[in-house]
């Protein structure tokens, strides 16, 4: 590129609720860009992992850059930023608008506006990003791109004049996409002769060139040979390579400069170097002030992850380590537990994502885990007078040095259809739920607003909206702050031995009903053994609840066949096998499954 | 002279009956006269390599040996006598099947030197017997038992099953009952096992049967162990009881580590410390395939074979033996182990034996896997 020129490039990303379409429109522009043959995609070719594409959502931000010749025989370049779409990556989402200009609003023709759609747009507004809506799936017979418009005018007061009306999955109305972004999003107008400023929108592990930096430069440029600094953590390190980002690969360039999207590489191996949100600027002629926004995420919901087979602790290290890079907002630090050995503690942003890494950590790394239940962070104030933040209820202190205890509470918006308003409001009072506020909007929905404790919407929360409203419902939430609870451990013994692993911290209300039912699930989990098991849910010392896993009855061989002990032999090998799976609960074998089946929803 | 215990298989029925998933074939009589030809042969092999050898039991078990004619079995003996010197009162048992016997082949058996009848009842239930697939009522069991006594035999076993699909513990208690009214001296009771790849599984997946569940069959047993225990039965071994000196030897050879050596397809030897085993296929032992997975045992696992062996016996595992051929004391090796199934009751340790109690042999499988080593 011997000419550079800034008002020929457009940065823009597309926000939409999930299943909105937004992968497979991703999909048509690089079509349409000739940035990917037909033959090289395959469906949603930004989904890169398995698991995005299985879910159908999109888990960490991407950027691909793309070349494409307006009606006004201009050529542009266009620099597509994916971003996450759900409420957990919302940390991402802001940082991947930061480096845009505009914004393509994905809405489906038949369901209207949704509340992570709300959720996003805001975001996007706040980031000053030109708002392009753009009405998808309007070939589905329940289309309704007219009445769609109305809501986005009366609910976000976006003008939708002129506002293209597609088919992403039949590839209609994608020029017209395209144009509108040439003609209405802005280019960008930073200063290339400034100092350098990379905003780090993302960031990720490649095994040739270490840790990477996705950036837009929002001022100066960079080139290889120069010596950056990480902005917060004030590390610095050499460039080894720089360039744009291709549908399937790195397209590697001499430099970037200023409004340009693309990638720095500079053979960087501790994964704590870069952290999205940071800014990168020159060690020579660093930029007087980082670019705004910058905040270290804080995991919302934290659980203990074990490899099943305690041999494999290494390897569970070693492949946090690998997700963390590409992941800012995983946390990770060794613990131990008595009934599981040696683990980690993690921390997510929700349950969402601390699904997603628990199937990463499976499928690619084939690790076998355990997991104990997930737990939100609770501020202790102790009789001392000094105050502690607890993510484990192994670590909470002895009763009698609290004075309280406070816990997270949220506020959630549910949006759903009315015909379930009565059964949401149950659950959400089953939760704890204290209600605000309920609004009417369009297509007969409700927007339910509740604050509810985080540590209730963690347990099964959104199963059960699911299974009340037969998924109709959305539900979308945000940390309010900490409110004074009465909360109390919940410990569970086994044949007397208290397991750390089981332990929880609930609402003293709550704690009865919990108890007997994570008995009752430990009763079905825990096989028979040589003895009767009595189970014990108790706080403080007092049992509340009880069950008993009755002792086997019959566990032999009837007949020990002639000569042959080979039948013996392979049953007792079997038998080995499965006892190596069992975890060790003072006299008690526990399988690994039932540090699970505390998680399930009755 | 060493020990030996000689297993003769015969793989023929007349029917494979719902639970069996033994080496045995449907009929095939014309088999029968090739197959004996191969054992005989394969007896008269073994002359240069048991002259060291006195043997203490024969035992021949199937399939049905009873249901090919008696001269057959005759004739092993007869091959076997040559190559190999018996002991006096050497345990010759046969297994017969109540439908397949008369009074002229029990006494061709007789004058063949068998003294030990083993016969596979299995139960005094017309309809559990249907159900299982045997070819034989209920009147057929005592009037083979009659025959044996009359042809001579003292030493007369009965094999039942219970945990049966449909058996209640009432139909259980009545064969038994049913059991005791006749002259033995030794009963065997086996609780079902459902086998992969038999009928009887099939009928279990379809639903179409239903094992009772652990505690019921755990009743049954506890019923059986009083009852047979009451009559002079008495328990020593897992599934075995006897009148006291009718213990089966060449059954106890296998669990107390004796030497065997199998004959015929699918049997199993046991000889100068290695294990072998003809092919359990007729078309490949009639091939004159012999001694297959020949392996000598290593250490653990003669530790393990005599810990899941010896512990079902009811006598137990011979903690001195144990200290002569492995050079350690079980009861501190695994001394935490050993205490803790002394606190459950599981296990007791008198004269120099480790053994299982009642409620410990009910769970043989996992007190034998606490004691082995991990």
């Amino acid at each position: 590129m011997s000419e550079f020129n800034q008002s020929k490039i457009r940065n823009f990303c597309i926000i939409a609720h999930i299943d909105h379409g937004k992968s497979t429109l991703a999909d048509r522009i690089l079509e349409k860009t000739g940035a990917m043959q037909l033959r090289e995609m395959t469906d949603q070719v930004l989904d890169s992992m398995d698991l995005e594409r299985e879910r159908g959502i999109t888990i960490k931000s991407k950027a691909v850059r793309m070349n494409y010749t307006a009606r006004d025989g201009e050529v542009y370049e266009l620099n597509l930023i994916d971003t996450p779409g759900h409420v957990d990556f919302t940390y991402e989402v802001s940082r991947a608008l930061a480096a845009c200009e505009g914004a393509i609003l994905v809405v489906d023709a038949s369901q209207g506006i949704e509340a992570q759609t709300l959720a996003n747009v805001y975001l996007a507004i706040d980031h000053d990003l030109e708002i392009l809506p753009v009405i998808n799936k309007i070939d589905l017979p329940s289309a309704q791109p007219e009445v769609v418009k109305q809501e986005i005018e009366d609910e976000i007061g976006l003008d939708t004049e002129g506002c293209p009306l597609i088919s992403a999955k039949q590839g209609i109305g994608i020029d017209d996409v395209l144009e509108a972004v040439v003609a209405r999003i802005p280019a960008p107008s930073d200063d290339v002769d400034a100092p350098l400023r990379a905003l780090i929108f993302d960031s990720y592990y490649d095994n040739y060139r270490g840790a990477i930096s996705s950036v837009r430069l929002k001022g100066g440029r960079v080139r290889v040979g120069d010596r950056i600094r990480m902005m917060a953590s004030g590390r610095e390190f050499e460039v080894t390579e720089v360039g744009a980002y291709r549908p399937l690969g790195y397209a590697p360039r001499d430099e970037l400069r200023a409004g340009e999207v693309g990638y720095i590489a500079a053979s960087i191996k501790d994964i704590a170097d870069i952290r999205v949100g940071d800014t990168i600027t020159l060690a020579d002629r660093p930029a007087p002030e980082p670019l705004p926004g910058y905040k270290p995420v804080l995991p919302m919901v934290y659980c203990g992850i074990y490899p099943a087979d305690g041999a494999d602790y290494e390897t569970l290290r070693d492949a946090l380590a690998k997700l963390r890079l590409n992941d800012a907002a995983l946390s990770f630090e060794p613990e131990t537990s008595v009934a599981l050995g040696y683990g980690f503690r993690c921390g997510f942003l929700g349950l969402l994502h601390m699904e997603i890494i628990q199937q990463r950590l499976e499928r690619e790394f084939d690790l076998d885990l355990v997991t104990t239940a997930p737990s939100v962070v609770y501020k202790v104030n102790k009789t001392s007078g000094e105050q502690v933040m607890i993510d484990n209820p192994t670590n909470l202190p002895p009763a009698q040095e609290i004075e309280s205890m406070e816990e997270p509470f949220v506020d959630a918006s549910v949006i759903t259809p009315q015909e379930f308003v009565g059964a949401i409001m149950e659950l959400c009072q089953d939760k704890r739920g204290v209600f605000r506020d309920m609004k009417y909007i369009e297509g007969g929905r409700v927007l339910l607003n509740y604050d509810m404790p985080l540590n209730e919407v963690i347990y099964d929360f959104f199963d059960q909206l699911k299974s009340r409203t037969r998924g109709y419902a959305s539900f979308d939430y945000e940390l309010k702050g900490y409110v004074k609870s009465d909360l109390v451990k919940l410990d569970m013994l086994l044949n007397g031995d208290q397991c750390d692993a089981l332990s929880i911290i609930v609402h003293r209300d709550r704690a009865y009903p919990r108890g007997r039912s994570i008995a009752e699930k430990l009763k079905e989990a825990i096989p028979r053994q040589l003895f009767e098991i009595p189970i014990q849910a108790a706080i403080g010392g007092k049992v509340i609840a009880r069950e008993t896993v009755k002792a086997l009855r019959k566990d032999v061989l009837a007949k020990c066949y002639g000569g042959d002990i080979t039948r013996k032999k392979k049953l007792l090998e079997k038998q080995k096998e499965g006892k190596k799976r069992m975890r060790q609960v003072g006299t008690v074998q526990v399988p690994s499954e039932a540090f699970m089946a505390v998680l399930k929803m009755d | 002279m060493k020990p030996l215990a000689i297993y003769i298989h015969v793989p023929f029925c007349v029917r494979k009956c719902a639970y069996c998933d033994f080496a045995s074939f449907a009929a095939r009589e014309d088999d029968w006269a090739g197959y004996f030809d191969a054992l005989n042969g394969e007896i008269d092999a073994w002359a240069e390599r048991l002259h060291d050898r006195e043997a203490r039991s024969v035992f021949f078990g199937g399939g049905t040996p009873s249901l090919v004619p008696a001269a057959y079995l005759a004739d092993a003996l007869r091959h076997l006598r040559k190559v190999v010197a018996f002991a006096p009162g050497c345990e010759i048992t046969v297994e017969a099947n109540p439908g397949t016997l008369n009074v002229d082949k029990l006494r061709v058996y007789r004058r063949a030197g068998v003294n030990r009848l083993s016969i596979g009842a299995q139960s005094f239930d017309a309809a559990l017997l249907r159900s299982l697939g045997r070819i034989h009522t209920p009147g057929q069991i005592g009037e083979a038992v009659r025959m044996a006594r009359d042809a001579g035999f003292a030493n007369i076993s009965l094999d039942l099953m219970y945990a049966l699909p449909g058996q209640t513990m009432e139909r259980w208690a009545a064969t038994l009952d049913a059991a005791l009214e006749l002259p033995l001296a030794h009963l065997s009771a086996y609780s079902l096992i459902v086998e992969e790849g038999t009928e009887m599984a099939r009928r279990v997946a379809r639903g179409e049967a239903a094992v009772p569940d652990d505690d019921a069959v755990n009743e049954m047993q506890r019923y059986a162990v009083r009852r047979l225990e009451a009559a002079g039965l008495m328990r020593y071994e897992i599934s075995n009881f006897a009148r006291p000196g009718f213990e089966c030897r060449h059954n106890l050879t296998y669990w107390s580590g004796g030497e065997y050596l199998g004959l015929g397809s699918a049997a199993h030897s046991l000889m100068d410390d290695c294990r072998f085993s003809n092919p359990p296929e007729l078309e490949r032992y009639l091939a004159g395939e012999r001694r297959l997975n020949l392996a000598q045992r290593s250490a653990s696992d003669r530790k393990e074979e005599m810990l899941m062996l010896a512990t079902r016996t009811v006598r137990g595992l011979d903690l001195n033996r144990w200290r002569a051929e492995f050079g350690e004391d079980l009861t501190r090796s695994r001394a935490a182990q050993v205490r803790k199934l002394e606190n459950y009751g599981l296990i007791e340790i008198t004269d120099g034996f480790l053994c299982l109690t009642p409620v410990g042999l009910e769970l043989q499988d996992s007190v034998v896997l606490e004691l082995m080593e991990d």
